[in-house]
């Protein structure tokens, strides 16, 4: 790592004619600067970007299927044909599916399951989280004791039995992944909260006499925020994995391209040597996992140089 | 000058339940606080002095603390007296930074180290001088938009200002030049060089004497009548305390306002207080003129505190300390609490706890052994080092 815990650059004093809005702007920018000297994060942006193109810009890509573009189109006439064969570029799956078709569509059902899932946790965990540690005392206990149920079970294998429950299908994977995240962010911030609520600062806007709102608002929050930051990133990866789990054991609808489900579609192939379906979309899925893992530790290492090496 | 108090504080008892019990933070603790006064309020450390000044703004948290018994009475000009145990969460938060405001001890943790030290002082002066800030950027309070007022009291950045607030540009800009001005003005006022650069700056671009002086600022940007300082000069370095002291009393001689110092640090006593309360186990156990109490002190406590400051004429490698150590303040038996520690203690000592009486006009000590003829005040003669420093008190 090129960036450790040391290399915390202050912003050079901005000059007097300069607004408070460009500080802050230049110290945004500074954080930026520092990210992208870690060659890893580097990469892992990078990846993250294609992945990007490529769900924004999936119609232009290859042709959509229609009705439905989520299903891939069948070339009954080219089964388990390996890649290169009849236009197949990444070659195609037992029903005559196009792999790369697959893939890159799958990127933008990724893209959907992780955005959502990520900002959905992100802000209901926050507000759980935020409640119970500005308020405390039982309000405190109990919803931290709620989480708790929720953290004894493993994610995965909760999140697998709501989306059992609910039924196959996509959206109640993102359902199912909602309902199990939200608990580490609550966690997190409440930790977090309770340990800046001691900061001298926030008893000095007490002081002045702001109300609770505003010193949450404006001490509290930005200042307790920042790991959440990187557990989002990190959640990017992982929800992505989690999802493709679900839905490769079959809880998305049957033939969608969904790279978990193009992976289970593949893997009857695999002994007889049809290694392209099931492989070609789990490099999908450890590439979109490895780079918002990637970005997630390099913004650890800028943001909160403390926690580096877990 | 009787009549002319500005805080009262009394009989109070703060407690803090934990699992072994309630600890008694403070008991029974009564001052008071002229006008324009400073008082020192001295102890070693969890002797209740931090809690006692914090009780005066409501900032003792609850739970786990809780108020037992007492009041704390503050003379609001005009308005008449206000209980400030007793007030409203909303008369609370009117009095705080109004009236009453406070620095800390360690000035790298009392600023959000997120925002600029400008918003942050712009969002005192939003928060209790909206009116002032508009009428200077020349709108009408009364008229005001509700945006206008919304800006005035937070500070929206030029850009919300114009687009989101939807504010005409000269309006925007005149009420954005009132509020860096009002902000330059308190910075200024302060020693701070070159204000409108250290506006721009995040707290941990300035040194601890400059984020002092930030903080100075920011306590005193409503004029309040009384200043409580919690050792607002520990965490900072030698050469730097000096001018920061001078500086707080510099803004007391012009504006008037009593200041609270709450130290350990008997030079500042000495040099800055006009009077002097010393705690002990959360009670006070002495209180007089600071000078006399300096010179002359008659708590066996006092007596031994002033002996435990090193002297140049000390003999290297020997510290002169009170014996024993603070008692625990979880469930405390009912009797003197410097009992156990004290030379002169008796039978009767350790059978009540002492209460303040009053030995001369402005003196008042809390001890049992106090005018017998074994007592502290005639065997300080044998104690030369308080002696010594009495005599350079006087100097």
């Amino acid at each position: 790592m090129t960036t450790g815990p040391g290399s915390k650059k202050t912003a050079q004093s901005p000059t007097p004619k300069k607004s408070a809005v460009t500080v802050k702007w230049a110290r945004r920018l500074e954080v930026g600067r520092e990210v992208l000297r870690n060659p890893l994060t580097v990469i892992g942006l990078t990846i993250i970007f294609l992945f990007l193109m490529m769900a924004v810009f999936a119609p232009l890509l290859v042709e959509p299927n229609q009705p439905d573009p989520y299903q891939s189109p069948r070339d009954w006439s080219n089964i388990d044909s390996p890649p290169g064969v009849a236009g197949h570029v990444l070659g195609t799956d037992s029903t005559g599916g196009d792999v790369l078709y697959g893939i890159i569509w799958g990127s933008r059902l990724s893209l959907q399951l992780s955005v959502t899932v990520v900002l959905f946790t992100l802000v209901f965990g926050t507000m759980v989280g935020s409640i119970a540690a500005m308020r405390g005392g039982r309000i405190d206990n109990l919803l931290m004791r709620i989480v708790d149920v929720f953290l004894s079970i493993p994610e995965l294998i909760f999140a697998l039995a709501i989306a059992a429950v609910l039924g196959p299908s996509f959206s109640n994977i993102i359902l199912a992944l909602a309902a199990v995240f939200w608990v580490k962010y609550a966690r997190i911030i409440r930790g977090e909260i309770i340990k800046v609520k001691q900061a001298d600062y926030v008893a000095a806007a007490r002081v002045v006499g702001d109300s609770t709102w505003n010193i949450y608002r404006k001490d509290v929050l930005p200042n307790a925020a920042t790991p959440l930051i990187v557990q989002a990133t990190l959640d990017m990866g992982n929800v992505v994995l989690i999802g493709a789990t679900l839905s490769f054991i079959g809880l998305a609808q049957a033939g969608l391209t969904e790279w978990g489900a193009l992976v289970s579609a593949g893997q009857s192939g695999l002994l007889a040597g049809e290694w392209w379906v099931s492989t070609f979309a789990g490099l999908a899925i450890v590439l979109w996992a490895l780079a918002f893992n990637l970005v997630g530790d390099g913004l650890r290492d800028v943001l909160d140089p403390k926690t580096e090496g877990r | 000058m009787s009549q002319d108090w500005l805080l009262k504080v009394e009989n109070l008892s703060v407690r803090f339940q934990s699992r072994g019990g309630d600890a008694h933070a403070v008991e029974g603790v009564s001052f008071e606080i002229q006008r324009g006064e400073t008082l020192a309020l001295v102890g070693e450390t969890g002797c209740g002095k931090s809690v006692t000044a914090r009780s005066i703004l409501r900032l003792v948290p609850e739970p786990p603390g809780k108020y037992v018994a007492g009041s704390i009475k503050l003379n609001v000009e005009g308005k008449g007296v206000v209980d400030i145990l007793s007030a409203s969460t909303k008369e609370v938060m009117a009095i705080r930074g109004e009236r009453i405001s406070m620095i800390f001890q360690d000035p790298g943790k009392a600023l959000n180290p997120s925002l600029t030290v400008g918003s942050q002082l712009a969002e005192v002066f939003g928060q209790h001088r909206g009116e002032m800030i508009l009428e200077s950027a020349g709108i009408d309070p009364s008229k005001a938009s509700r945006a206008e007022k919304r800006v005035a009291k937070q500070r929206a950045s030029f850009v919300q200002l114009r687009f989101f607030h939807l504010t005409r540009r000269s309006k925007a800009a005149a009420l954005q030049k009132s509020i860096d001005d009002a902000v330059a003005r308190s910075l200024a006022d302060t020693g701070i060089p070159n204000p409108r650069k250290i506006m721009k700056s995040y707290p941990h671009e300035l040194s601890g004497g400059m984020k002092q002086r930030v903080m100075i600022a920011q306590a005193l940007a409503c004029d309040p009548d009384l200043l409580i300082a919690d050792e607002p000069t520990t965490a900072l370095d030698v050469t730097i305390q000096a001018r920061i002291l001078e500086l707080i009393q510099d803004m007391q001689k012009r504006r008037g306002m009593a200041v609270l110092y709450i130290t350990h640090d008997l030079s500042i006593v000495r040099e800055f207080a006009d009077r002097i309360a010393v705690m002990y186990a959360g009670h006070i156990v002495e209180t007089g003129p600071a000078q006399e109490v300096l010179a002359n002190p008659q708590h066996p406590y006092t007596t031994g505190l002033l002996g435990a400051i090193p002297h140049r004429r000390t003999p290297r490698g020997q510290l002169a300390a009170i014996p024993g150590s603070v008692p625990h303040l979880i469930d405390p038996p009912d009797q003197c609490h410097f009992a156990s520690r004290c030379q002169w203690a008796a039978e009767a000592c350790r059978g009540h706890v002492p209460q303040l009486h009053t030995i001369q006009p402005n003196r008042k000590v809390a001890c049992f052994r106090f005018g017998e003829s074994e007592s502290p005040s005639v065997a300080k003669a044998d104690m030369p080092i308080p002696a010594e420093i009495s005599g350079e008190a006087r100097r």
